[in-house]
């Protein structure tokens, strides 16, 4: 399957995840993967599967490189329907109120414009004892997946 | 050829310098220098005990030294000899094609008011330090009292306020030592009144970091000179009207917010402050504040180690930090104590650019020995692999509830670092 990694980031975390990220899933699939910075939004192609991963900052908003992909998404409002894109979010619950609210809203950003999300949006906790690359090994392959059929059941269409 | 490029100081700034640096070329080899035996400077030893998350970022750090090649020379201080310098910039400069200069500012600034020098009062870079168990403030012991004065504005001011509030049991998970949370826990504090110059909305600090201090358990709060709510105001406002409702009511301690207060002079009684004068900010009303602990958190500065203000005077592009090719600062040294740590990520990347468009432009004939020279001079100085030995050290046998326990002597750092390599 072809596969793009987004990544929205802040301190770099998101985009050191993406990297290994990429690193495992290379052997099976063509792997890219873009800093949302750099991300043209009529770019989305409904052949390949998307998989996000955002983190958080400031008060629960979206991470630097993210802003000027929602902007653009705001501005442009492409229709993403049939677009497929899996979740992933990387939070601090030191901050419990605005935990992870920068990966909720860029879901909600992408399924706003016609976007299918697979699986759960998972979020990962900086304070919490599991790290990033653990948990999104195994998410990740399952919603690669998950996503399999629904693109091929697409191309056949 | 290689270029051999030198980054003074091994915290975000210089880490994520070599990042950026590292995605630019390949024909290069960076080494990120430290005068201690361990690296990642303001992480491990500025951001708090009790924000784990935040130092997670560390993660990245180590990917530089297992994956990317990059060196580490810990426990090699470079500048002026008169301030113990193991090597002047100018000899280090004889060794490597580029020198970065990403040190930081880590001497806390001064408030400049009559009485600063009384005892009890503390300056907040020295006390993040000291809680962070850093070698040169660990055996330096605050005597901290009941009633404290905090005066400033910013994140800093906040996390030391969240610090003193917390009761020991609310630094599970954190790194910070039992000897700091027993002596907290045994100065009995009672009140804190953390007091600022600008008006609320004008304050410095994030409205998270204000929201986080709603969830502690023993403290109640009481927020001063807030201006009448408004509709749609600023989120700093927001978040402390919310806090002066919240608060515990069996509380045993009181968190006083003041706003649009200028500090004055501090008077003492025998010689430890006891007082805190501030008068109205454009107005000649007084305040005066009973305490026995004052502790200011207005910002940071040069700790002249290194000729900072020479450097940027001299600078053929002080905004980009070009000394001249071959001369860099970042971070913190370059520009001032402003900016997060994610703020000196972009300004790392930046400087990358330039910093390879300059070798582009003036190519170095990549005959310059690098860290070899530096080995064969000090036997003194370590690597990466001291420093894991120094980590695995710091996380066998931690306490319940803790993360690390932190070495606090050099020394000490230093055998945990050489342990392995005299007994091969």
């Amino acid at each position: 399957m072809d596969i793009t990694i987004l990544y929205g980031t802040e301190t770099g975390n998101a985009e050191m995840l993406s990297e290994d990220l990429q690193s495992h899933l290379e052997g099976s699939h063509e792997v890219e993967v873009s800093n949302l910075a750099e991300f043209d939004p009529d770019g989305f192609d409904k052949a390949r599967f998307y998989i996000v991963i955002c983190s958080t900052y400031g008060d629960g908003e979206l991470p630097a490189s993210a802003q000027p992909f929602a902007e653009a998404m705001d501005a442009r409002k492409p229709d993403l329907a049939g677009i497929h894109f899996a979740i992933f979010g990387m939070g601090d619950s030191e901050y419990d109120e605005t935990f992870n609210h920068g990966s909720k809203r860029m879901e909600e950003l992408l399924t706003a414009h016609g976007a299918t999300r697979v699986g759960e949006r998972l979020t990962h906790d900086a304070s919490g004892e599991d790290l990033p690359e653990d948990l999104a090994t195994d998410w990740a392959d399952q919603r690669v997946a998950e996503a399999e059929p629904l693109l091929s059941a697409a191309s056949d269409a | 050829m290689t270029v051999q490029i030198a980054i003074v100081g091994a915290g975000p700034s210089g880490c994520y310098l070599a990042q950026a640096l590292g995605k630019l070329r390949d024909d290069i080899h960076i080494d990120l220098i430290d005068r201690l035996p361990v690296p990642y400077g303001l992480v491990r030893y500025g951001v708090a005990p009790d924000h784990q998350g935040t130092k997670g970022v560390v993660r990245q750090f180590a990917r530089l030294f297992e994956k990317q090649g990059v060196g580490f020379v810990g426990n090699l201080r470079i500048g002026d000899p008169e301030h113990d310098a193991d090597l002047t910039l100018a000899e280090l400069r004889e060794f490597y094609d580029v020198v970065v200069l990403a040190t930081g500012l880590s001497a806390d600034r001064k408030l400049g008011i009559p009485g600063e020098e009384l005892d009890g009062i503390f300056r907040a870079g020295f006390l993040t330090r000291h809680w962070n168990d850093h070698p040169d403030e660990a055996g330096r012991i605050p005597g901290l009292g009941r009633n404290v004065v905090i005066v400033g504005n910013g994140n800093v001011a906040i996390d030391i306020l969240r610090i003193l509030a917390k009761t020991p049991h609310e630094f599970e998970g954190s790194d910070l030592a039992d000897t700091h949370t027993q002596r907290l826990s045994e100065a009995g504090l009672q009140t804190i009144d953390i007091v600022g110059r600008s008006p609320a909305d004008a304050a410095r600090f994030d409205p998270v970091m204000i929201r986080e201090l709603g969830k502690l358990s023993a403290t109640r709060f009481v927020v001063e000179d807030l201006p009448p709510a408004e509709d749609g105001e600023d989120k700093r406002l927001a978040a402390l009207r919310e806090l002066g409702e919240a608060g515990a009511s069996d509380a045993d301690k009181t968190v006083t917010f003041r706003f649009g207060w200028v500090p004055e002079r501090a008077t003492g009684a025998d010689g430890t402050v006891s007082e805190a004068h501030f008068h109205k900010a454009g107005g000649g009303e007084e305040l005066v504040i009973a305490c026995d602990t004052l502790i200011t958190a207005i910002g940071f500065d040069d700790d002249r180690a290194m000729d900072r203000e020479a450097l940027l005077s001299r600078a053929v592009d002080a905004e980009a930090g070009a000394v001249e090719p071959g001369l860099y600062l970042a971070g913190w040294f370059k520009r001032g104590p402003r900016g997060t740590i994610p703020e000196n990520r972009a300004d790392a990347q930046e400087l990358a650019k330039r910093i390879a468009a300059d070798l582009e432009a003036h190519p170095p004939a990549g005959d310059r020995p690098g860290a070899t020279a530096i080995r064969a001079r000090f036997d003194t100085v370590t690597d990466y692999e001291g420093w894991l030995r120094i980590d695995e050290a710091e996380t066998a046998d931690v306490p319940d509830g803790r993360c690390r326990r932190k070495l606090t002597l050099v020394e000490d750092m230093l055998a945990a670092a050489g342990a392995k390599r005299e007994t091969r």
